[in-house]
């Protein structure tokens, strides 16, 4: 298990397509440095606002498109020239194969969220803030944010190993992404759908009396529920895929 | 030229290239379905023209389908030559390389339009059915259907540039993502960026600006996309 | 002599890596031209450059004693390729697929028909090529290339997946090109027993050069042979032999002659036989075209 996902690992690191983990803090800190912090005013933390403001592109859009564009990543050099069917003729296992790659895109993403913390505190210096940086909240909301993450992934990751191309993934993650606007701002479908709850648990407005900020059942049945429907689909589906 | 498309139009057949055209649109007035659904009377309090109301929360979506649509056909399209690596079977035809270039441009451009044709019809369609009180403004109908259309084509010869001459599709791939946050940000960003002209906003507030701009700048990118695919060797 | 192919100085370089240098090469129409050299030895490239696939860095290629560069949509129109693993759209059929490039090229749907019955691809020709055997995907390549009815066809090595009965069947089906159509032939291979098959002239090419560019005929004389004679003591023949003027090298148990014509080796056993030495084996060792391929590539350099 351990040497399949060092594999993995080492296959990624020479594909040249690494670079993209930087993508996302990156235009985090372009999009929280254009904001205007002067208009808002009314004893709100500087931080706050800037993750505020930041959290609207980055975890609405472009955490839930990323996990894609890394699943088809790491699935590219097996469609690419018979990869999976040299992979998978080595003693392994496939349901480790699977898991390894589910591991190292959970890793990924794991990094990204931390670049991106990276990003609202050089936001942060950009800006000159002077408030106290709310560590205990910023880190609720980044590795909430990873949690929620981890049922698209899943299905990034079974929709990656059926389609060869890019495309094809991409238009699935698009088709749920988009509809998220709409969702986070009802109360009623918020809650339930999956590819809002990066949103809704990076969300630092949120309900903060709970680990996260949005309530344990929530998390347990919402990104619960939607990891155990994703992953087991995309395993049970990848040890029957005829390679 | 006629029957270099005739031939792309063939090689989509079966890839959901279709299927994603009638998609782009029905999504973009689904979700609007959905929250008219939820919560007609709070939106109709929202504004004194309904009619207008409604196609503006169209709007809303429009430039981001089609940012997003735009970076899936050009990516899609890029991947089917790629699989089997057809380009060097397609450049060995006695055909000029622009020509190969231009039609698949001319393609895409084809099916975006026709989404933009279904998303009028569409919107026009359930717009009747929530029965406003106001008459149908038809000139802004066709002007929020057709006007993102062409003030998106910079974003499709730069998507297509760069979806061809990618060997990895998670490059263009990800310039879509990187062109969706832009498009869905387009009220802070500057105006020159192209990726906020399909939501017609400009300081002038005079959305006929950006279709202009995506005319010429479309243009002007797609001949730079094109010198560059014809310098270039098929490997 | 007017050619069909011809390359006058031809070079081109991936950044510091050379892949082709200087490579002139000359094709008759009629011709079935085995192209012949180690795997990565550049012929992929040259013919890429042939196609107008890449730009030559330097030199110049006429094809039907036109520019490429110039005339590049006229030259590509009488010509039919198939580069390296045939390319084609695995969710398209057979048919499809030879659709897809008839519209491009323009010739009449009966074409299709017959390209298809060439190859044997009839059968099968309205399911999905993604579930071709490779032989399939192949014999399908050479049914696109044919289809323009070109005059000149490339195929770079067209028996890649083949099985010997593909094999056989392709190599007839090239064979009979020239005779029957007039088409000539550019065919590469790293093989030279298939090269041996059906070429009529040679071109063989290592490192990015040309080393040797002739007949098959000139190539197979270069395969002359020598005579070994077993002998109970080796020395001792070897010094009568040269004694007696004749050009002989020894090693083991074994005497080399040069010469091999009958009279000398009539003249050689004589000698031997009255010398009172066992002769125990005469043989006739031909140098196999391989090994010639093999020291041509090698050394850099024809023989």
């Amino acid at each position: 298990m351990g040497a399949v996902l060092r594999s993995e690992w080492y296959k990624l690191r020479k594909s040249k397509m690494l670079p993209i983990i930087v993508a996302g803090p990156l235009i985090a800190v372009i999009i929280g440095a254009m904001f205007n912090y002067d208009s808002m005013e009314g004893g709100f933390n500087q931080w706050s606002l800037a993750v505020l403001s930041m959290n609207l592109t980055y975890a609405l859009l472009f955490l839930p498109l990323i996990t894609g564009v890394l699943a088809s990543s790491i699935c590219r050099y097996e469609h690419q020239a018979g990869g999976w069917k040299q992979l998978l003729a080595l003693p392994v296992r496939r349901g480790n194969v699977f898991i390894s790659k589910y591991v190292l895109l959970l890793l990924l993403v794991f990094l990204i969220q931390l670049l991106y913390l990276g990003a609202i505190y050089i936001v942060g210096i950009i800006n000159g803030f002077t408030d106290p940086f709310p560590l205990e909240i910023i880190w609720k909301s980044i590795l909430g944010g990873w949690l929620a993450t981890f049922p698209l992934v899943a299905l990034q990751l079974w929709m990656s190993i059926i389609f060869k191309s890019f495309a094809a993934p991409f238009a699935v993650n698009v088709i749920f992404t988009l509809p998220t606007i709409l969702a986070v701002n009802s109360e009623r479908f918020g809650p339930f759908y999956p590819w809002a709850q990066p949103f809704s648990m990076m969300y630092i407005g949120g309900n903060a009396e709970d680990v996260f900020f949005v309530p344990w059942d929530q998390v347990l049945t919402v990104v619960g529920g939607s990891f155990i429907l994703f992953f087991l689909g995309g395993y049970i589906y990848f040890q029957r895929k005829p390679i | 030229m006629i029957s270099m498309m005739q031939t792309d139009f063939l090689k989509i057949k079966r890839k959901g290239f279709w299927f994603l055209t009638f998609l782009g649109p029905i999504g973009v007035v689904a979700l609007q379905m959905v929250n008219y659904g939820v919560r007609k009377e709070y939106l109709l309090q929202q504004s004194e023209n309904d009619w207008l109301y409604y196609l503006q929360n169209i709007t809303a979506f429009t430039p981001l389908a089609l940012v997003l649509g735009i970076a899936i056909f050009t990516s899609f399209m890029a991947s089917i030559e790629n699989e089997t690596n057809a380009w060097k079977q397609l450049i060995a035809l006695p055909v000029s390389k622009m020509t190969v270039y231009l039609s698949k441009f001319t393609m895409l451009a084809c099916l975006l339009f026709i989404s933009s044709i279904l998303l009028m019809l569409f919107t026009l369609g359930f717009g009747v059915f929530l029965s406003f009180d106001e008459a149908i403004p038809w000139l802004e109908l066709v002007k929020y259907s057709f006007y993102p259309y062409f003030a998106a084509l910079p974003v499709l010869a730069l998507q297509l540039w760069i979806a061809t001459v990618s060997k990895n599709q998670g490059i263009p791939i990800t310039t879509g993502i990187f062109g969706v946050i832009f498009a869905y940000s387009a009220h802070i960003i500057p105006d020159w960026m192209i990726w906020k002209w399909p939501s017609l906003m400009n300081q002038w507030d005079e959305p006929l600006i950006n279709v202009l701009l995506g005319l010429g700048v479309g243009c002007l990118l797609y001949v730079v996309g094109m010198l560059d695919f014809t310098r270039r060797d098929v490997l | 002599m007017e050619y069909i192919v011809k390359t006058s100085n031809l070079s081109k370089h991936f950044g510091k890596e050379v892949a082709v240098e200087g490579l002139n090469m000359n094709i008759k129409k009629g011709d079935i031209y085995g192209f012949l050299g180690p795997n990565g030895a550049g012929k992929t490239t040259t013919i890429r450059m042939l196609l107008g696939l890449m730009k030559p860095a330097s030199g110049s290629i006429h094809i039907f004693g036109q520019d490429i560069k110039q005339h590049r949509k006229n030259i590509l129109a009488r010509v039919g390729s198939l580069v390296e693993n045939p390319s084609y759209y695995p969710h398209l059929t057979a048919y499809e697929n030879l659709e897809a490039l008839r519209k491009i090229i323009g010739v009449p749907k009966k074409r299709i028909y017959e390209v298809v019955e060439t190859v044997r691809l009839t059968e099968v020709a309205d399911k999905k090529v993604k579930g071709f055997s490779l032989g399939m995907k192949q014999r399908l390549g050479i049914a696109m290339s044919l289809l323009n009815q070109p005059q000149l066809l490339i195929l770079d090595e067209p028996m890649n997946g083949l099985d010997p009965s593909g094999i056989i069947e392709i190599r007839e089906l090239i064979k009979r090109l020239p005779e029957e159509f007039g088409i000539t032939v550019l065919v590469s291979s790293h093989l030279l027993s298939e090269i041996d098959q059906m070429a009529t002239t040679v071109g063989i090419v290592t490192k990015g050069k040309m080393i040797f560019q002739d007949s098959i005929e000139a190539m197979r004389t270069l395969a002359g042979h020598t005579i070994s004679i077993q002998v109970n003591h080796a020395e001792q023949a070897w010094r009568l032999l040269l004694a007696k003027g004749m050009k002989v090298e020894h090693e083991n148990d074994f005497i080399t002659l040069q010469e091999s014509s009958n009279e000398m080796v009539a003249e050689t056993v004589r000698l031997l036989v009255q010398a009172n030495l066992s002769i125990y084996r005469v043989e006739e060792e031909k140098r196999s075209l391989e090994d010639i391929f093999l020291s041509m590539t090698r050394e850099d350099s024809a023989v």
